[in-house]
């Protein structure tokens, strides 16, 4: 019997359904804002500066060059920039919707290796304002599902500039900021104690970590790395901040430090209360695939399992014997299935079985279940003739 | 308001951890009863588990927070806050061989294959990993595997069946970790808590 290979699945109804309308919901929010509609090829020719390079599918073409399946959409937008609109002027909108695949299993809730995502690229423009308009989208994205947003920002940058400042060496570079992540104090302690830096900078370095909370904390970070350079990245962080006119559902975190990602400015991450994994991530990565690019990815999948599961009957709300007087009702949306056997006796008891609620013949709406109540698909009708 | 859900690890561990979180001011109530999994109070609910499965259920959010071993931790490799080393529970991951071995090691057993496999890398020896679930000194004693790594507590184990620790790869004590999204949405209970524990921690 065929097996489904692992970490990829089958979608039935009702999923399927709900899968498409969140889509749905998501993309015309974007359509609103001028976020253009595109997709790129599933197939993509290997090299191994992809930033997904040994985590995707590759396949070998009959002419011996090597494929890949697409593994990330950042880098396949970049790739649509580069070829199909190299001057255009700026700013560029695009969003996307489609499946990536990875040969590794997803490290994540669904631990899949086919997913969904969709997600926005604004294009050609570095400033606090193309950095609002993204974050106040994942904002409203979370909101347009129907769940309560908070926006998490924080800035790589910063904890750069004060490895700099710090002259931390290369080599301890990732476990440090690794540990400032993951606000691993202990590490962190540990990892400060083995290089000479100042007192002030050891001070700022090993308070990062707590540096999170709400915009508040600017202030408090401020005092703690008085630097020009590292004013500016606050200072940015600022300036987004003031785009909007209420700020409360958004968070800060100075200790965002993962540097494995493409990021070079500003990042975020939505969250919803009662759910412990992030439902979108984005940030600015200028001068990485493109001079000037930020964007977010909503994992579909992640999206579904932090709303609650739909009940939705998955079955046609009336049976008829005949198109003609079917098509009023399903000109206002009501499912009506066509029975496929012409003897009555033997339509109604399939419909009681499947559960269908009406028979509707040339003589009207007969109800077949004590559930049934005719009067929403009168007044539905009346609502549509009038 | 929400209860904050704590994930913690059964055995010796449990009962220390209770009582540093209730030094820290929580309330708990840790029902008599052997067989219960989960313990309520009035704003607490604790889950009892392995503590190996304690990184999982912080990860994916099921719990907001837990008390975890540092080997254990660095084991799943999962990605979550560990703002307070909780100073108990000390211990530490070593490579150990029997006395005097000098022949070159082609496998070495352990119950932390992730944490041996790190380790074996970065010494740059491509000896191949055997996970085995318990007294893996036993596999060293037989010749199942040149060498192992495990965790010392006093090293008397060690020297009563001719082991010896040739390396000490880290040292380890009880992490509290913290859920990534409970850390910045339960803000309001969980900061205060882990000032709290980092006081406690240090006394």
């Amino acid at each position: 019997m065929f097996a489904a290979p692992e970490g990829t699945r089958f979608v039935l109804p009702p999923e399927a359904r709900q899968r498409a309308q969140l889509v749905e919901k998501l993309q015309r929010l974007y359509d609103t804002w001028g976020y253009a509609r595109v997709d790129t090829p599933m197939l993509e020719p290997y090299t191994p500066k992809h930033p997904r390079a040994e985590q995707s599918f590759k396949l070998s073409d009959r002419d011996s060059g090597v494929l890949s399946l697409r593994s990330d959409f950042t880098t396949a937008l970049s790739a649509l920039v580069e070829t199909h609109f190299p001057n255009e002027q700026a700013p560029m909108r695009f969003q996307y919707e489609g499946h990536l695949l990875l040969a590794i299993k997803n490290p994540d809730l669904a631990r899949t290796r086919e997913f969904t995502q969709l997600g926005l690229e604004l294009i050609g423009v570095s400033n606090a304002r193309a950095d609002a308009e993204l974050i106040h989208l994942a904002r409203e994205s979370v909101r347009a599902v129907g769940l309560t947003p908070r926006v998490e920002l924080g800035n790589p940058g910063y904890v750069q500039v004060l490895f700099d400042l710090a002259e931390i060496p290369e080599v301890l570079q990732e476990s440090l900021a690794d540990a400032i992540d993951r606000k691993d104090e202990a590490t962190l302690e540990n990892l400060l104690h083995s290089v000479e830096i100042s007192s002030e900078l050891y001070r700022a370095l090993k308070t990062i970590p707590d540096l999170y909370g709400n915009v508040q904390i600017l202030e408090e970070a401020k005092k703690l790395t008085p630097w020009p350079e590292a004013r500016a990245k606050l200072e940015r962080i600022e300036a987004v901040l003031a785009e909007f006119e209420d700020d409360s559902e958004l968070l800060i975190d100075l200790g965002m430090a993962r540097r494995l990602s493409y990021y070079t400015g500003i990042t975020f991450r939505a969250y919803t209360f009662d759910f412990g994994q992030p439902l979108l991530g984005g940030g600015r990565y200028d001068g990485v695939l493109l001079p000037y690019a930020a964007g977010f990815g909503i994992g579909l999948e992640r999206l579904l399992s932090a709303l609650p599961q739909k009940g939705e009957r998955m079955v046609a709300e009336v049976i008829t014997l005949d198109d003609i007087p079917a098509r009023a009702l399903r000109q206002a949306g009501v499912w009506v299935e066509r029975a496929l056997s012409t003897d009555l006796a033997e339509v109604k008891a399939y419909a009681k079985s499947k559960g269908i609620l009406y028979l509707l013949t040339d003589k009207g709406l007969e109800p077949l279940s004590e559930k049934a109540v005719p009067e929403r698909l009168e007044n539905l009708l009346e609502a549509k003739g009038a | 308001m929400h209860k904050l859900i704590l994930a913690l690890p059964k055995g010796r561990v449990l009962k220390e951890s209770v009582t540093l979180l209730e030094k820290a001011g929580l309330s708990l109530a840790l029902s008599e009863d052997d067989r219960a999994l989960t313990h309520d109070s009035a704003d607490v609910r604790i889950l009892v588990m392995r503590n190996a499965d304690v990184p999982t259920y912080v990860e994916l959010g099921v719990a907001d927070a837990g008390i975890v071993g540092k080997d254990v931790l660095l084991e799943s490799g999962k990605t979550i806050y560990e703002p307070v080393d909780l100073n108990i529970s000390h211990c530490r991951m070593s490579f150990i061989r029997q006395v005097g071995a000098k022949l070159e090691v082609r496998r070495v057993a352990s119950k932390f294959p992730k944490v041996t496999q790190d380790y074996l890398r970065k010494m740059g020896s491509s000896a191949e990993v055997i996970k085995l679930s318990g007294n893996v000194e036993l596999a060293c004693l037989t010749g199942l595997a040149d060498a192992v790594v495990d965790i010392v507590q006093t090293g008397s184990t060690l020297k009563a069946n001719q082991l010896e620790e040739v390396e000490v790869i880290f040292h380890s004590s009880a992490r509290f970790v913290v859920n990534r999204a409970a850390l910045k949405l339960k803000a309001e209970r969980l900061r205060p808590l882990i000032e709290t524990l980092r006081i406690l921690a240090n006394t």
